[in-house]
């Protein structure tokens, strides 16, 4: 009963939020507001850059900050998460209820129906997800899944080669009922207490059956139940979509269209300065130039990121930094506001805790005791711990981004100048293959994007593993208390409990400092005159399309 | 004629073969040295060996000879060969069409290419009599001053500073000059619009033709120089002809052949120029998407479109060596 | 016509028992005589000397550590000769001068390997093709063909996925082993056809004919008489070639496939000041680039007299 409330609570919370914002227009730019309401101009285009790596626009294979932010328009989930907290509240969710967080019974609000017509009712969801869990499609978002019953019957077995040993059992989740149309029955395999909080992410959505019967058109032309309708795909070029008027709920925009030019890169600002762009981020070459122009300071948004940098450790491996002194000795060496102030300004913040505060439930600065630059106290921990074999380098493994490479080079140089260890930098375009072949000789560098928003979603799918003897894939990490902390908040009875029981946990790695946390992203965005009422989702940092207004410019 | 222009065509289709085979091994032992393209589907997570071998099943890398070192992986190659024929060129790793992307991508590079061949091929011609005419004075200097300076300065920083320093101040005073969505507004877009590719592809174009002119300055100029040096030349002057006729006829004419010839040698060449061009300007062309492919170890695209873009190479390198040939008649019994 | 030393290859094959050879030694010599006359090709040989030397021994022009970086000291303005950091520093606090300095040797090691190894490979290449015709011939002529037709940046980056594995050390010829190893892959061709053409016109004069006729073997028939008729035109590709490859290894170098930091290049450097100079910090670009453009200039002015001196139809 607590949990039903909690939700409703919110959502009320959240109505209310969102009328303030509409109802309040913006700064009201001359425009005579055409349209009911609003600053939109019902027959305005807004104009995007998306990446050139969207490769689909499946909701169940979508795991990539791009398409995720087009398919928020296209696609309604269950719920959806209020721009400021990131708390969730049920949107096509008629209410998410529980009473021992093993067994959830999902409402659907009834009458909703795809673009194309069909009902959106407990069989969209259910089919929706028997596809995504279903090992052999093969689905980027198979993985989340894992929490339902009957999702291990539905993986194949292999040898080590590769070859498929077994056929999956089961073609659909055990733990997946659907009641009646509106109605469906979740039975996960364990109490989980976050797990309404997972149910608006990309790839919980919905799918008509018209979808499931030709998935590569769908892919490419979505049959959504959002408030936009893809219009074109032109892949590799550009996206178009238009408003779909048939939409029955409440959250959608006044403007007429959106079209997103794929870019290969990031570099769009010169087109953002031209007119074609209504959002950009300027290089940092440019960044100094931007901040100067007062034209472009009014039209400039900032605000917390969920993206936490981080330096982990080859804990499997024999070497100095399995004494967590050594490991301290190097968090305490990286000038992380330096390296910042004159790589990144403004688009990185120094990080001090493992969980990214201000953007999820549970999130708290400073819980990080040696994450600021102290040279001596630096110098003093790596004496404690025995100091650096003469003559070693340090290697530092990382991917092949050229603004990661930039911001290690630097963390390198801050290690070598502060404690006078030799680094070398190893970008191996192979980083997940080896990483997760424990293939790496010296710390690494580790990302962590949250899938959604709660606390836990930074500790247990990064630290916990159950693996007594080798600790998780990734670092070697084993604590038993950190797994029973997370199993303690994934049993508690409310969210709240939960998120308190697993900020124990990140206490815990607090003191055994298993890896270092650097940097957290901060969202930022420059926006044209056409666009107002800006607010940055602050966990894709992408602005949320349903609160902007834009006008023809 | 006709037995000479047979001989090249099959030489032409073996060497495609040829550069298919290599292209295959180098990329089977990209696969099998370097691990699983596959697991980068699954970023910062670790799959578990059913959910790697469901997404190489997907790719089409589930033949076990990926995983064997060595194994040359000649059964998919001969089977990919067998489905060419048939005019399926495959599809990406992500199931996209080869044929889908590259009809998306080539019109985009080729309508690139063609602007960057005009450009050589004018300033090539003109720099280089000019140099030539003029040799050992200071326009010869000059021009072979500037032809050097193009040289050396590397392409990209050509295209970076004329995109942050001059497309958006140019792009604003076209629109505001001569209206939005004009022809000259179009022209200085910071970047690629497919609504308009050759207004938005001119101005890229001419600059990677620019960077890659140099070559073509100094060729006309040496071979002008040797026509001038030549025996047909002095001939005809010292059979009174005119000057002008003599220069047009006899140094002009001759010079452009090697031109000729070098422009469908630089034509793969110019394809490193496409990368960066392509991805600074934002234009969706086989450069950019080769590239693509290659760092994503995608055998089918990177096969599919090296085939075709072979394919026009060794199309163009025939076409030179008929043109030679009917202007060279020599070259037919060498 | 008095002997002296000659320049380059044309002299080091040179012997006086046949004729031609004779004359190509007396082409060696004038040539040699008119470009020491020549003010410009005396520029250029100081400038290629100067960063010649810069390579050998950096330390004779900086004492700075290059890979000594403080962020805190980013992106400091050039402070003239005498400041700690004469020419600035770039944006990882490192000093610009000590990176320059040291990063001329990747970039002038690299040309230099890699015309030296493809000027061996496409003259071997291209003599025996001339020489034998027939099987050899067609051998040599598709493996030009293949390697004209696969596009060197596809390549580059194959060949890069493939030895990523293999650990290359430190030092500076690991360093630029990768880039080398690929740029001489697909440079050789252009001095293969060119050797192939000159060695078909040389094996028919007469006095080749009567070396053949006289039982000289086929190596000293090509070595002592073809080889001298054939290395005059590539010679003077050489300079020219070099600062091509100092060119494309900035390209490479863009594309992250080239010399691989921490390892400084002058094409490293360039990529990176790239980024900066529409920030006010054009600097960044403009010093290395200087280098790269002033060593390109002067090899390519040696390349084109030495050109006009050694073809005699120039004169």
């Amino acid at each position: 009963m607590g949990r039903k409330a909690a939700v409703a609570a919110t959502a009320t919370a959240v109505a209310l939020v969102l009328a303030s914002c509409s109802g309040g227009g913006g700064d009201d730019d001359g425009t005579d507001g055409g349209g009911g309401g609003g600053g939109s101009d019902p027959d305005a285009t807004l104009h995007l850059a998306l990446s050139q790596d969207v490769e689909t626009l499946l909701p169940m294979d979508s795991n990539v900050g791009d398409n995720i932010s087009v398919l928020d328009v296209v696609y309604d989930g269950l719920v959806r998460y209020d721009p400021k907290t990131t708390e969730p509240y049920n949107y096509v969710a008629e209410s998410v209820e529980t009473e021992d967080n093993t067994v959830w019974t999902i409402k659907i609000k009834p009458d909703l129906t795809f673009q194309n017509g069909e009902p959106v009712d407990a069989d969209a969801f259910a089919r929706a997800w028997n596809y995504a869990a279903y090992g052999p499609n093969a689905m980027a978002n198979n993985y989340f899944f894992e929490r339902i019953a009957g999702y291990d019957e539905m993986q194949g077995e292999t040898d080590d080669e590769g070859n498929v040993t077994k056929e999956p059992e089961a073609e659909t989740l055990s733990g997946l009922k659907v009641v009646d149309p509106q109605t469906l029955e979740v039975t996960l395999t364990g109490p989980f207490a976050g797990f309404a909080t997972m149910l608006g992410y990309t790839g919980f959505f919905p799918i008509a059956q018209a979808c499931l019967d030709d998935i590569e058109a769908c892919a490419v032309q979505p049959i959504g139940n959002g408030p936009f309708q893809v219009e074109k795909w032109d892949q590799g070029v550009n996206l178009t979509a238009q408003r779909w008027e048939d939409y029955t709920l409440e959250e959608t925009p006044e403007y007429g269209a959106i079209e997103w030019t794929e870019y290969t890169g990031e570099d769009n600002w010169p087109d953002f300065q031209a007119g074609n762009l209504d959002f950009a981020v300027p290089p940092p070459a440019e960044q100094q130039a931007a901040a100067n122009d007062p034209d472009l300071q009014e039209r400039y948004v900032e605000g917390p990121g969920a993206a936490l940098t981080y330096l982990a450790f080859p804990l499997y491996k024999d070497g100095p930094w399995t004494d967590v002194e050594f490991r301290k000795a190097i968090s305490l060496a990286v000038d992380r506001q330096g390296i910042i102030d004159a790589l990144l300004p403004g688009q990185r913040v120094p990080a001090d805790s493992w969980v990214v505060p201000d953007v999820v439930p549970g999130g708290t600065g400073g819980t990080c005791e040696w994450c600021t630059f102290d040279p001596e106290a630096a110098k003093a921990a790596l004496e404690k711990a025995g100091g650096w074999p003469e003559g070693e380098k340090l290697t530092i493994h990382l991917g092949q981004d050229a603004t990661e490479q930039e911001l290690f080079k630097a963390v390198g140089d801050s290690i070598q100048e502060t404690l006078g260890i030799p680094y070398e930098l190893d970008a191996t375009p192979d980083y997940f293959a080896r990483r997760a072949a424990r293939d790496f000789s010296g710390p690494f560098r580790a990302n962590w994007f949250p899938d959604y928003p709660l606390n836990e979603n930074y500790l247990a799918p990064v630290y916990a593993s159950g693996d007594e003897k080798n600790g998780n894939v990734e670092f070697g990490y084993y604590s038993a208390d950190f797994e029973a902390a997370v199993k303690a908040g994934d049993e508690a009875a409310t969210l709240d409990e939960a998120v308190t029981q697993y900020q124990e946990a990140e206490k815990i790695l607090a003191t055994d400092f298993p890896t270092i946390p650097l940097f957290v992203a901060q969202n930022t965005d420059y926006y044209s005159e056409n666009v107002s009422n800006v607010v940055l989702d602050p966990f894709s940092g992408e602005p949320k399309l349903r609160l902007l207004e834009v006008t023809n410019g | 004629m006709g037995r000479y222009i047979l001989r090249r065509s099959l030489l032409g289709v073996a060497t495609l073969l040829l550069v298919m085979f290599v292209l295959h091994l180098l990329t089977t032992f990209a696969i099998q040295l370097n691990g699983n393209p596959a697991l980068a589907f699954f970023g910062d997570k670790v799959p578990t060996e059913s959910q790697l071998a469901a997404v190489e099943t997907r790719f089409g890398l589930d033949d076990p000879c990926y995983d064997q070192t060595g194994n040359p992986c000649l059964g998919p190659f001969v089977e990919r060969l067998g489905q060419y024929a048939q005019g399926d060129f495959g599809t990406n790793l992500r199931g996209r069409e080869v044929t889908d992307i590259v009809a998306t991508a080539a019109p985009n590079t080729l309508k690139l290419f063609l602007v960057v061949t005009i450009v050589w091929f004018v300033l090539g011609m003109g720099l280089g009599t000019a140099a030539a005419r003029r040799r050992d004075r200071s326009a010869d200097h000059g021009i072979r001053l500037t032809s050097v300076l193009i040289d050396a300065f590397p392409i990209f920083v050509l295209l970076l500073v004329y995109r942050y320093v001059f497309a958006v101040p140019l792009n604003g005073w076209a629109e505001d000059t001569f209206g939005a969505g004009s022809l000259p507004a179009l022209w200085f877009r910071p970047s690629f619009d497919d609504d308009h590719p050759w207004a938005t592809l001119l101005v890229p174009g001419i600059l990677l033709g620019l960077a890659g002119s140099a070559a073509f300055i100094r060729l006309v100029r040496a071979s002008q120089l040797e026509s001038y040096a030549g025996d047909h030349v002095r001939t005809a002057r010292s059979r009174g002809l005119n000057e002008r006729h003599v220069v047009t006829h006899h140094v002009i004419r001759n010079s452009a052949v090697p031109v000729v010839t070098a422009v469908g040698l630089t034509f793969t060449e110019a394809l490193a120029g496409a990368v960066v061009t392509e991805g600074m300007m934002n234009i969706y062309g086989m450069g950019g998407v080769l590239w693509e492919a290659v760092r994503a170890a995608d055998v089918a695209l990177i096969l599919g479109i090296v085939t075709i873009l072979a394919a026009v190479t060794v199309v163009v390198m025939l076409v030179v060596d008929i043109a030679y040939a009917a202007l060279d008649p020599r070259i037919r019994y060498a | 016509m008095p002997e002296r030393a000659a320049p380059g290859p044309t002299a080091a094959t040179a012997t006086p028992d046949a004729p031609a050879v004779d004359a190509s030694t007396s082409l060696g010599g004038d040539a040699w005589r008119r470009l020491r006359r020549r003010p410009d090709v005396i520029a250029a040989a100081v400038v290629v000397v100067f960063f010649a030397v810069m390579a050998a021994f950096p330390r004779l022009f900086t004492s700075t550590n290059p890979q000594s970086c403080v962020i805190g000291d980013s992106k400091i303005r050039p402070q003239g000769l005498g400041g700690e950091h004469p020419l600035g520093t770039d944006v990882h606090g490192c000093d610009l001068l000590a990176q320059l300095v040291h990063g001329a040797r990747p970039s002038l090691t690299l040309a230099f390997v890699v015309v030296g190894a493809s000027l061996l490979i496409g003259v071997t290449l291209g003599l025996l093709a001339g020489y034998y015709l027939g099987w050899v011939d067609s051998v040599v002529s598709r493996t030009i063909e293949v390697f004209l037709v696969i596009p060197l940046l596809l390549a580059a980056l194959l060949l890069l996925t493939l030895f990523r594995k293999v650990s290359v050390g430190g030092g500076t010829f690991d360093v630029i082993l990768l880039p080398a190893v690929v740029l001489t892959m697909f440079g050789w061709m252009a001095y293969a056809r060119y050797v192939r053409a000159a060695t078909l016109e040389a094996k028919n004069l007469d006095y080749v004919t009567a070396a053949r006729a006289l039982g000289a073997s086929d190596l000293r028939v090509m070595v002592r008489h073809v080889l001298p008729n054939a290395i005059g035109p590539v010679t003077a590709l050489v300079p020219t070639a070099i600062a091509g490859v100092i060119s494309t290894e900035a390209v490479l170098a863009f594309l992250g496939i080239g010399v691989r930091p921490p390892a400084i290049s002058w094409g490293i450097m360039i990529t990176n000041g790239a980024d900066w100079v529409t920030g006010g910090y054009a600097y960044l670009l403009l010093y290395p680039l200087g280098c790269l453009v002033l060593t390109v200039l002067a090899l390519v002015a040696l390349g084109d007299a030495l050109r006009d001196a050694l073809d005699p139809r120039l004169r």
